[in-house]
């Protein structure tokens, strides 16, 4: 099954814009296949985080998005929600929860009584996502005592609670120390290993990248520059195309650098 | 929780027994028990104390606490809304459009025989409402998207536009300016079980409507990019909200003026006993937002007494020391 499939799409965050013809992105053409992961690569401002918002719909677009085979066009917002689980990158946070309460917060696609609240089922996938990015500990603190690495793995844990098969991530190691990152890698593998899983995320971390991903896709100036394989987007520099710098003489430079 | 069902209860029975003429909690209840469930009074209860209880001060501590707790959910739900803790329920023009409904009924000396002694009250929601309704219409043509600091934006720009015509209109027509400082100043005096009656109807439904939402309003305080990717129709459910809320006020307002402090102030308090979460934040900022305004409005009357004091001033003065109490010196607790 294909997860995701856009064809002609172009999408601004204003609709007036889009009409204009002045799109933040534009003409982007692929298909993702079902259990795969992607990268999406880019230099800043080449339209990664608007590209994840186009697919799921959340601003004005032009084209076709498939998600799961269905139009996205037709569906609602819960719908999408619950083929699609969303992290965007971190906000301020105005109005403290607990983290116990935020990652139930996931759950709220699911919920089918009048006043929303949560039965025995969604609390035990909470837990269950707690558990999954090691932050059951936190479970009754705070949100605004949390640090910034906590706060992310909180958040992946709603996202994860959100039960989706697709997961979009926008930078997901944003302001994370290294041992940090590391671990997200690790929840983030483990999350892959189901079969009908995909994952698609925005990193500007290469390496990390190259490590989740098997398959890439390059934004430029708005544009699709290429989606490829790993050996397809080192071979020949378009990567280096891509950023317009030379990226692994860099990060060769870096590694020699630790030896 | 338990606990502060008992305090409004105790505001209430407080409010209806202090004043010149003292009763003490047995005598209200013996009151309540007479009228409700035609018991016997008992000897020492008088008919003048039955109808100062009865007909004047309960309906006037309900009033003030159906008021109160009206203003604090709506400023619950606009903080929310708007991702904004200095948001209150007035932030969107209601009480300036309100007041300027209300004064142009007293400055033409409008009175339609029918609606009688609404008029007032049923001018001035309709002009609190469609203030409202112009700032999210202007908003959304020049945001598609209608963005929290837009509507904010919008929602100051109107007001104050407002407010200038208010000020033109009591400086035109200074007779009048006496009636309209004290409208807008705010009172419970006078209030009737009629008046209770529409309040509380109005404030139950809109309770219940509001919480109906309250998942809704959990993921939209984390901004509506978030809350979208959790499934919300962002837009929908806000512009419902943003509604519901004006309705709350524009009714709270319309019926005794522009009294500030609590709607900002009450949800705040409310966060800080019971969480953020909002099955609690709402039906905990009525309670706690009514309890409030009942004991400011007994304040009003009795320190000062037989002088009033305006209840507005007394929200202020009272709970700025409260909510720096609440604020500063507890502990999250549920």
């Amino acid at each position: 099954m294909k997860a995701i499939e856009c064809r002609g799409l172009c999408a601004a965050y204003d609709k007036r814009f889009l009409e204009k013809g002045e799109a933040v992105i534009s003409d982007i053409n692929f298909e993702i296949k079902e259990g795969s992961s992607v990268a999406v690569l880019g230099p800043n401002g080449s339209g990664k985080s608007t590209l994840l918002k186009a697919l799921c719909a959340m601003i004005p677009y032009n084209g076709t998005v498939r998600v799961r085979e269905k139009d996205a066009g037709t569906m609602s917002r819960r719908d999408i929600a619950r083929n699609i689980a969303y992290m965007t990158q971190l906000t301020e946070i105005f109005f403290s929860y607990t983290v116990y309460e935020t990652v139930l917060m996931g759950r709220y696609v699911h919920s089918k009584s009048v006043f929303g609240s949560s039965g025995e089922e969604d609390m035990k996938i909470a837990e269950q996502a707690l558990k999954s990015t090691g932050v059951e500990e936190l479970k009754d603190r705070q949100l605004s005592s949390l640090s910034g690495g906590e706060l992310q793995r909180v958040f992946l844990a709603r996202t994860f609670a959100q039960g989706s098969p697709i997961l979009m991530l926008d930078e997901p190691n944003n302001h994370l120390d290294l041992k940090v990152q590391a671990e997200l890698a690790g929840y983030l593998k483990d999350w892959c290993g189901q079969p009908e899983h995909t994952l698609i995320g925005v990193y500007h971390d290469i390496p990390l990248a190259l490590e989740l991903a098997d398959s890439f896709i390059l934004m430029k100036d708005g544009r699709m520059k290429a989606m490829g394989s790993r050996e397809e987007i080192l071979d020949g520099g378009l990567l280096e195309e891509t950023y317009g710098f030379e990226v692994r003489s860099y990060l060769g430079r870096i590694e020699k650098l630790l030896k | 929780m338990i606990f502060s069902l008992v305090f409004a209860l105790a505001a209430i029975i407080l409010a209806a027994g202090l004043g010149s003429v003292r009763v003490s909690p047995s005598g209200i209840m013996a009151v309540l028990a007479n009228k409700l469930f035609e018991r016997p009074l008992p000897e020492e209860v008088t008919a003048s104390m039955v109808s100062i209880i009865w007909d004047i001060r309960l309906p006037r501590a309900v009033s003030a606490f159906v008021v109160g707790a009206m203003l604090s959910v709506s400023g619950a739900v606009v903080q929310a809304l708007l991702q904004n803790p200095l948001a209150s329920s007035y932030t969107l023009g209601v009480s300036s459009g309100a007041s300027l409904g209300a004064a142009l009924v007293i400055v033409n000396e409008i009175s339609i025989p029918v609606i009688g002694t609404l008029m007032l009250p049923v001018t001035g929601f309709a002009f609190g409402l469609g203030t409202v309704l112009l700032v999210i219409f202007f908003s959304s043509r020049l945001d598609n998207n209608l963005r929290n600091h837009t509507i904010i934006l919008f929602g100051m720009i109107v007001s104050l536009f407002v407010n200038g015509m208010l000020t033109l209109l009591s400086s035109a027509y200074s007779q009048h300016m006496n009636r309209l400082i004290l409208w807008q100043m705010g009172t419970f005096a006078g209030r009737r079980w009629e008046h209770v009656g529409i309040l509380l109807v109005i404030c139950l439904l809109g309770l219940a409507a509001v919480c109906v939402f309250n998942r809704e309003l959990d993921l939209m305080s984390f901004g509506e990019e978030q809350s979208q990717a959790m499934g919300v129709d962002a837009k929908r459910s806000r512009l419902i909200l943003l509604i519901l809320s004006s309705v709350l006020t524009g009714a709270a307002v319309c019926f005794t003026g522009v009294i500030g402090f609590i709607d900002l102030a009450a949800p705040h308090a409310v966060r800080r006993i019971f969480g953020s979460s909002h099955k609690y934040v709402l039906p905990m900022s009525a309670v706690i937002g009514g309890s409030f305004m009942t004991l400011a409005d007994l304040a009003s009357r009795t320190v000062l007494s037989p002088q009033e004091i305006p209840v507005g001033a007394v929200t202020a003065l009272l709970g700025a020391p409260f909510f720096l109490w609440v604020y500063f010196g507890t502990r999250r607790k549920r």
